[in-house]
């Protein structure tokens, strides 16, 4: 055991090298490479922070931004609602006037159509019923009835109003003839008693021409000049017809159209 | 049988020898330096790391770990005399089991140069660090009277340092060299391992202490105490 002080010098010589080729080599590169490390670390981290941060407010916003969608999507499907709501009333509103027209065009029609059938109903009804009464008295005018329909007729003149009767007077004075128009001949003693009768009432001895006329179902027409005075069934077929108008416009309106038609045929046949 | 490396001299020029001690130190830092610069070439900043730059990072890591629980404060300030100090005895303890290898700290050249290196890092890190003032303080804590023994005291750790390193290394070359020619099989290697592990723990009892020699001195409250405690600490080894 002995110590060699030049062995001692040259170790620590040795040692302060070694010292300073570690620091070189080992100390300072490692401790720097760990440095860096941590800061890059550190650096990541706070990065990652700045991120989730970041990434938080984010999903925030979005959150808000998603409920204020919701509550617009609310206030959009309330107002396509009501948009809706509008529409439909406006369609139902439209389709409503729409069929009114029809209905009006229809009800229109309707009433040209039953207009048209009740004058072709009438003027057929009118024509059977006065072809059946022309007939009828055709068949039944012997001479009872056409003696009847002179003693009418005189009765008839000789109540005569007095202005009608004046202007037939009047009318009697200045024309030579008066035309007599009956439906049937008539017997040459009617035709005398009608003479008889005129010449009474008038106070004249106007001359009588006497007519036959087909219209003139049962009745007498009187022509003086341009005066006319006529007494005859047809009016009792004229109000028929009246009052078959009435009944088929109340027939049309609803009720009994067939009492309605018995009415008119007893009226009729009155 | 040859004791010592001093002992064994590989080249003699003009009166000027070159021992074992110095070709064998010299391997060890060739070894260290090599080593480490293998590694720190390639050094990655980044999350992946290979595998001997791992290595290398515990290593730095746990010697300033362990310099940062001395208390003294800045650990990079220390760390390479300190961890050069726990390196460069530990490859040489450790590098036994290559046949043919001696120590270097197998020789008390080596440990005292060791040992006066500690002696002269003492007052200069702790005059860097409070001023000369500071450090001449310390020999007269508590009293004045103290000066003779903390003198003493910084001359006798010293040298305990030195020989307790020679001591035990050199004692476990005898031993594994008296087992040999007694009995050649097996037990040796038992005794080399347990050297490989008594050498581990000398490097790091010598930089600890190393450490704490430095702490003490910089400390500046209750240093004195500090330091007899420490002394009281090394007479117990």
């Amino acid at each position: 055991m002995q110590i060699d002080w030049l062995t001692v010098a040259a170790q620590i010589v040795n040692f302060l090298v070694l010292v300073w080729l570690l620091q070189r080599f080992l100390y300072r590169p490692i401790t720097n490479a760990m440095r860096r490390r941590e800061e890059r670390i550190e650096e990541r981290l706070a990065e990652a922070k700045a991120a989730r941060e970041e990434a938080e407010e984010e999903a925030a916003s979005l959150k808000r931004k998603k409920a204020e969608l919701e509550e617009s999507k609310e206030g959009i499907l309330s107002s396509a609602r009501e948009e809706a709501d509008e529409l439909r009333e406006k369609l139902k509103g439209e389709i409503r006037k729409e069929m009114e027209e029809k209905r009006d065009a229809w009800r229109a029609h309707l009433a040209e159509e039953r207009e048209a059938f009740v004058s072709a109903l009438q003027r057929k009804a009118g024509q059977q019923i006065l072809d059946i009464t022309g007939h009828i008295l055709a068949e039944y005018a012997d001479m009872e009835i056409s003696e009847r329909l002179v003693a009418t007729f005189a009765d008839r003149l000789a109540s005569l109003n007095p202005d009608k009767r004046a202007k037939l007077t009047e009318a009697a004075s200045e024309a030579e003839t008066a035309v007599v128009e009956t439906g049937a001949a008539l017997t040459s003693s009617a035709k005398r008693r009608i003479t008889r009768a005129l010449h009474d009432v008038l106070s004249s001895d106007i001359d009588v021409d006497y007519r036959e006329d087909e219209e003139m179902v049962l009745g007498v027409r009187l022509t003086i000049g341009g005066v006319t005075a006529e007494w005859s069934a047809a009016r009792y077929l004229d109000r028929l017809r009246a009052e078959l108008d009435e009944a088929i416009d109340l027939g049309s309106h609803g009720g009994g159209p067939e009492q309605e038609h018995v009415a008119t045929a007893e009226r009729g046949s009155g | 049988m040859e004791i010592s490396p001093d002992a064994w001299v590989l080249y003699q020029w003009r009166g000027l020898e070159l021992t074992a001690t110095i070709v064998f130190t010299w391997a060890v830092m060739a070894v260290l330096v090599i080593g480490c610069r293998a590694v720190t070439s390639r050094l990655s900043d980044s999350e992946k790391v290979s595998r001997w730059q791992v290595m290398l990072e515990v290593i730095v890591t746990q010697i300033r770990d362990q310099i940062d629980d001395m208390g003294s404060g800045d650990p990079d300030r220390y760390l390479p005399f300190i961890g050069t100090l726990f390196l460069f005895i530990a490859t040489s303890n450790l590098l036994m089991i290559v046949p043919g290898y001696q120590p270097p700290t197998g020789s008390l050249s080596t440990t005292a140069a060791l040992a006066i290196c500690v002696l002269i890092a003492v007052p200069l890190f702790s005059v860097g660090r409070r001023g000369l003032g500071g450090y001449l303080r310390t020999y007269v804590r508590p009293t004045p009277l103290m000066l003779p023994f903390n003198v003493i005291s910084e001359v006798s750790r010293t040298v305990a340092l030195a020989i307790r390193l020679y001591g035990n290394v050199m004692s476990g070359t005898v031993i594994v060299g008296i087992l040999i020619s007694v009995a050649p099989f097996f037990f040796p290697i038992l005794l080399q391992l347990l050297g490989l592990l008594t050498g581990l723990i000398q490097a790091y009892i010598f930089a600890v202490l190393a450490m704490v020699y430095i702490a003490s001195a910089s400390r500046d409250r209750s240093s004195g105490q500090e330091g007899d405690r420490q002394n009281s600490k090394d007479q117990g080894d």
